[in-house]
């Protein structure tokens, strides 16, 4: 029942409040007399759900446990004990807030909040500004919703809420044909994971999740319950292939939204929505939508060996792979796309060990610090107006603040202490190498996330030195830059502080328990300090190269004959899968499309078309029977008489006779 | 001796009945205004409401009338005429409720239409013959109440009387209806033969080994003359007719009221025969095969033909017609399936219909009094211009669709997860209804375009007027504005939260399976 007295019970509202403030703006947006009004109005709800949000978290630390409140069948159909599913199944809708979602909370929340307030300062000029906070606050409550979600299909569906609304975003600049094709490739990216995830719930529902003992599971609407994944698993007994082909599929669907290899071409082109919405994305929503399902499918359905493997193989591979392309792309923007898809590699592979909690620490101060980059980078472009960093330079001056920043979110990135990148990332390396004495078949993968240290620093610190070092702009065209208002700066600056001392908050008593077992704080041993020191050592040496080349206003140009040029064009065009893929797409698709198109006209269309001229042509004669002619009818009436009682008293005993249907 | 609380058990009755002598009364004495016989018929209705929301224990109303819950669902002694089951006084809300809207709407027909008390008192005598049929234990008393609804009906088509597409529709009602009703009589008559008795309780209990041959024409009989009430291909044909010369309201009052009269019958009478055990090489189990697979027959051929010929229809009214005989094959589909979950998942259906198809005859009648065309086609651009009745009526037909957060979703979804369920060859019954509802988004979804999309013509004359523009809401009048949005509220709330509903529906169900009647 509602106890109005139990903070637990309105966590319904987290989500809510964004979804009122989407209706709100949406429909009184275009009417206000000013359309910032619009967004003070989406800001005032978004800072009402990270009130509540904090305060949930906040109460959660405090009493740590799992509390399902607020259940709601929307629809609950009983089983007869045989056929499709004996024991019957429920669709329940609910609010679950435990460890885990309370931490997710904040992170959605307050990024979520800072987005918000940053939007008025940095989206000031465009005319659809209802359709964009309208939009934004959907995202938000469908990722709320997500996140506190207590069930799987309840967690779909506002899966493919949290798509849509990427895909609005996104393409918020429809009229632009880049914004627009970028929106789809996201869209339909995704979606190739969301069928994935959604094939990976029928299997579960085909197989256990209705009968035998975990046939309750069906029965209570597929809830989360923290012991279901051995439960399952012992359940499931011979059939461990199952379980894998499921633990698979619901890779595939998480691949797909945290724009893992090689589902991660979308997120790069994703940046030609409005910096803000990439700051969401890559920082609260979207991309960490998947790496939460990998959590919550570990903890509650439970992944066999070989998801493992596979997991912790596109992990590595991904956060080695993203960081390559990451090297040479002269795009501000997408340099911190590529890094975040290297940095959600980093995640995944945490999870695929088998450590949850080190991935959502890392999701944890990722976000902030992410986020943080993205907003600095926004506030950059705001700035100068392009976001070709070859373009830039010597903006350190006019923009202190933002070059801070910018700064400060480098440093926790490359995982320098003590920045929050360095608790999390040390956390998720050590605990790796943790498992390589079981599990040899990780050490390649360990071996690229170690390497990727390296690379992170050299590709953040060469964005930073190319944009804030030198005197002047390289290209003089660009106009006087300086900072942004306050409701710009002010983020900023929050932003700053977390991405410092995140890593260190769960150390907090309370805090803590918000992440049990990752291992915090760490126990150091000496071989974890040593891996400190060497992934320490290779950040120093990534940031130094970083300024040997690129600092004090220097630009490095590889020479035309240099052997790298290859390397460095096949980086450049991203490894040709995005071509590849077009490709496919092009050559491939439209192919089968062809096909299709050919089936579909002549055969479907032309079966449609005959049925309709036949069923035409017997309408007419209907119509002609109809013309008012009683009798016809009553002759139907009798005809219809014969035939049944043809069939009930000799066709259907004879079928009886015969066994039946 | 008449027991005394025999008035107390029939409050609800005799409030629809009270009501429909006063309405003759009050014309007799010179009474003029509509809205005098459309409040005391609705004051009627909803007091009769009130009386059955109290049998059915809701809203904590239960010792309203008297008689305690002991009454309802108890065994039925042999011989009894009638019977409370919780099933039955579900329906009878569900038929109160289609009254119900369709009183309120009639406010809102033309001032100087004549014949508004006789619209009321025939509305209020059919009421009176549905709440019967839901009592019904035996099987004279059923026809005769079957009978009571459907010679009101015939007489509520052709009630403005000049309107001669209005008098015609009533006389071919009337022809078809006198010869079902006299097959219906005959297949009862037929029924005695074989069991000696009317009795619903005999009949329901056994099957004649001796006499089965017997039985079993009188079950083609019956099927004629009650697939003649719900629409069942091939007996449908007068209802296009019908329903398209009949004043709209009544239309509305058709296809979302009496024809789910037909439909409880039909749960009364055919149901039996699916409880027969028995193998097949019984003469039990033969006969409940032969008679599932003839519902079965019956509810494929009904939904694919009604839908099939939506799909080329240009009228609105005739449009719907078809998607209501259509929709009448997912009920029986529901009934051939025969299973708990199966038959809510139907009861589910006729209570969507009632809120659906009644709501969505109204707003067709609500378009027509704003002077717009009979065509679907006349509805371009109405989107733009009535944006809340068109977005009632956007609702309804996603409703009538299946789309999630509509009733109409949750029933469809309950009915063919029942059938998947049931396995067997129902799982090509939930196939058939599945492909038929995607055939039916077709003919929704072109309405949608032509009222959302289809550009209007810049040459095209201007959009008409209201026919008297006087009344509230530009024309469209309280009644049926009031009607229209009761329904829309209706629609989403259960499509929202259908839990409790669901679950009195099962529970009801399940009384009733294991009872009989």
């Amino acid at each position: 029942m509602f106890d109005p007295y139990n903070i637990f019970d309105w966590a319904f509202l987290v989500p809510l409040l964004p979804a009122l403030a989407f209706v709100f703006v949406g429909l009184l947006g275009p009417r206000l007399k000013r359309l910032e009004y619009g967004g003070w109005l989406a800001v005032g709800f978004g800072g009402a759900a990270m009130a509540l949000g904090v305060t949930l978290a906040a109460e959660e630390m405090l009493s740590p446990g799992t509390y399902t409140d607020q259940q709601y069948t929307w629809l609950s159909l009983p089983g007869n004990g045989s056929g499709a599913f004996p024991n019957g199944f429920s669709l329940v809708v609910g609010t679950l807030v435990d460890p885990i979602s309370a931490l997710m909370l904040i992170v959605v929340t307050v990024v979520g909040f800072l987005v918000l307030l940053y939007s008025i300062g940095y989206m000031h000029q465009d005319r659809g500004l209802p359709r964009y906070y309208a939009e934004l606050s959907l995202f938000l409550a469908a990722m709320n919703g997500l996140v506190l979600s207590d069930n799987l299909l309840e967690f779909f569906l506002f899966w493919e809420l949290v798509g849509v609304c990427s895909y609005f975003l996104i393409g918020f600049y429809y009229e632009k044909p880049s914004a627009a094709s970028a929106a789809k490739e996201a869209f339909l990216v995704t979606r190739v994971g969301d069928i994935l995830f959604l094939l990976g719930i029928f299997v579960y529902f085909s197989t256990y999740a209705t009968r035998g003992a975990a046939g309750g599971w069906a029965a209570n609407g597929f809830p989360f319950v923290q012991g279901n994944a051995p439960y399952l698993a012992g359940a499931m007994g011979g059939h461990s292939t199952t379980l894998t082909i499921a633990g698979l599929l619901i890779l595939g669907g998480a691949a797909g939204k945290s724009a893992q290899f090689p589902l991660h071409v979308w997120l790069p082109d994703a940046m030609e929505g409005p910096t803000t919405v990439s700051a969401l994305i890559h920082a609260a929503t979207m991309v960490a939508a998947g790496v939460y399902l990998l959590a919550v499918a570990s903890l509650f359905l439970g992944f066999t060996p070989t998801d493992q493997l596979a997991i912790v193989a596109i992990g590595g591979f991904t956060s080695f792979f993203a960081a390559t392309m990451a090297l040479v792309n002269p795009d501000i923007k997408r340099v911190i796309a590529y890094s975040t898809i290297s940095q959600l590699g980093y995640m995944v592979l945490a999870v695929g060990a088998g450590f949850a909690m080190v991935g959502l620490y890392h999701l944890f101060t990722h976000a902030f610090f992410k986020a943080l980059l993205f907003l600095a980078a926004g506030s950059v472009i705001h700035a100068v107006g392009t976001q070709d960093l070859f373009k830039m330079g010597g903006l350190g001056k006019p923009m202190r603040i933002t070059g801070f920043a910018f700064l400060v979110g480098g440093l926790s990135l490359s995982g320098i202490f003590p920045f929050a990148g360095f608790w999390s990332k040390d956390d998720i390396l050590s605990s790796v190498y943790g498992t390589l004495a079981t599990h040899p078949l990780y050490w390649p993968f360990f071996l690229m996330a170690l390497v990727t240290v390296f690379l992170t620093a050299y590709y953040i610190f060469r964005a930073f030195f190319l944009t804030f070092s030198g005197s002047a702009p390289r290209d003089p065209g660009l106009g006087h830059a300086h900072e942004g208002a306050w409701v710009m700066t002010g983020p900023l600056l929050v932003l700053s502080g977390l991405a410092i001392v995140a890593g260190l908050l769960p150390f907090a008593h309370g805090f803590g328990s918000l992440l049990p077992g990752a291992g915090i704080p760490p126990n150091y041993g000496s071989t974890d300090l040593l891996l400190s020191g060497a992934s320490l050592g290779l950040a120093g040496l990534g940031i130094g190269l970083a300024y040997y080349l690129w600092g004090n206003g220097r630009v490095f140009a590889l020479a035309d004959s240099s052997p790298a040029q290859p390397v460095r064009r096949l980086l450049l065009r991203r490894y040709y899968m995005k071509d590849a893929y077009d490709a496919v797409g092009t050559r491939g698709v439209y192919g089968l499309a062809r096909g299709a198109d050919f089936v579909e006209r002549y055969m479907i269309d032309g079966t449609v078309h005959g049925l309709e001229r036949a069923f035409a042509g017997l309408s007419d004669r209907l119509r002609k029977i109809e013309s008012g002619v009683v009798l016809d009818y009553a002759a139907f009436l009798v005809s219809g008489l014969l035939f049944l009682l043809l069939f009930l008293l000799v066709i259907g005993p004879w079928v009886a006779s015969n066994g039946g249907l | 001796m008449v027991d005394s609380t025999l008035l107390l058990r029939f409050l609800p009755e005799f409030a629809i009945l009270g009501a429909g002598l006063l309405v003759l009364l009050a014309e007799r004495m010179g009474a003029q205004r509509r809205e005098l016989f459309g409040g005391l018929a609705i004051a009627g209705m909803a007091l009769a409401l009130l009386f059955v929301a109290a049998d059915a224990g809701l809203a904590g109303l239960g010792s309203l009338r008297g008689v305690g819950a002991s009454s309802i669902d108890a065994p039925v002694a042999t011989g009894a005429l009638y019977a409370f089951s919780s099933l039955g006084l579900l329906f009878q809300g569900f038929f109160l409720a289609s009254a119900l809207l369709v009183a309120v709407a009639l406010l809102s027909r033309p001032s100087r239409e004549p014949g508004s008390p006789v619209a009321y008192a025939l509305l209020l005598f059919a009421t009176l013959g549905m709440l019967l049929v839901a009592l019904a234990a035996d099987l004279v008393f059923l026809l005769l109440a079957l009978e009571v609804t459907a010679i009101s009906s015939y007489l509520l088509v052709g009630y403005t009387r000049r309107d001669p597409r209005g008098l015609e529709a009533a006389m071919k009602f009337y022809i078809i209806g006198a010869l079902s009703a006299s097959l219906s009589f005959f297949g009862a008559s037929l029924l005695y033969g074989a069991y000696g008795t009317t009795s619903l309780t005999v009949i329901g209990h056994s099957w004649p080994t001796g006499a089965g041959s017997l039985a079993s024409a009188g079950y083609a009989f019956l099927l004629v003359g009650l697939g003649f009430e719900v629409t069942a291909v091939p007996f449908h044909m007068w209802a296009v007719d019908v329903y398209d010369g009949a004043p709209t309201e009544v239309s509305a009052f058709l296809a979302g009221g009496t024809k789910k009269v037909g439909l409880f019958a039909f749960f009364l009478l055919f149901l039996v025969p699916l409880l027969l055990v028995g193998t097949l090489s019984t003469p039990a189990g033969s006969a409940r095969e032969s008679i599932q697979l003839a519902l079965a027959l019956l509810a494929v051929l009904t939904m694919t033909l009604g839908n099939l010929l939506a799909l080329l229809q240009k009228e609105m009214k005739r449009l719907l017609a078809y998607s209501s005989i259509s929709q009448a094959g997912y009920m029986l589909l529901g009934l051939a399936v025969g299973t708990g979950p199966a038959l809510t998942g139907a009861s589910l259906q006729i209570l969507a219909h009632v809120f659906l198809k009644t709501g969505a005859f109204l707003v067709v009648a609500a378009v027509a009094a704003l002077g717009v065309g009979p065509l679907v086609a006349d509805w371009k651009g109405l989107g733009l211009r009535r944006p809340y009745l068109s977005a009632a009526f956007a609702l309804m037909l996603l409703g009538l669709a299946g789309i999630p957060l509509t009733v109409g979703f949750v029933s469809k979804f309950v009915l063919f997860s029942a059938a998947i369920q049931a396995e067997g060859w129902f799982l090509w019954l939930a196939i058939a209804g599945l492909l038929n509802s995607a055939l039916s988004v077709f003919y929704y979804a072109r309405i949608l375009k032509t009222m959302y999309v289809d550009h209007v013509d810049p040459g095209a004359p201007p959009a008409p007027s209201p026919s008297e523009p006087s009344l509230a809401f530009d024309g469209l009048g309280w009644g049926r504005a009031g009607a229209i949005g009761l329904a829309t509220v209706v629609i989403v709330a259960l499509g929202i939260y259908p839990q409790p509903v669901l679950s009195a529906l099962g529970a009801a169900v399940q009384h009733f399976l294991t009872l009989g009647v």
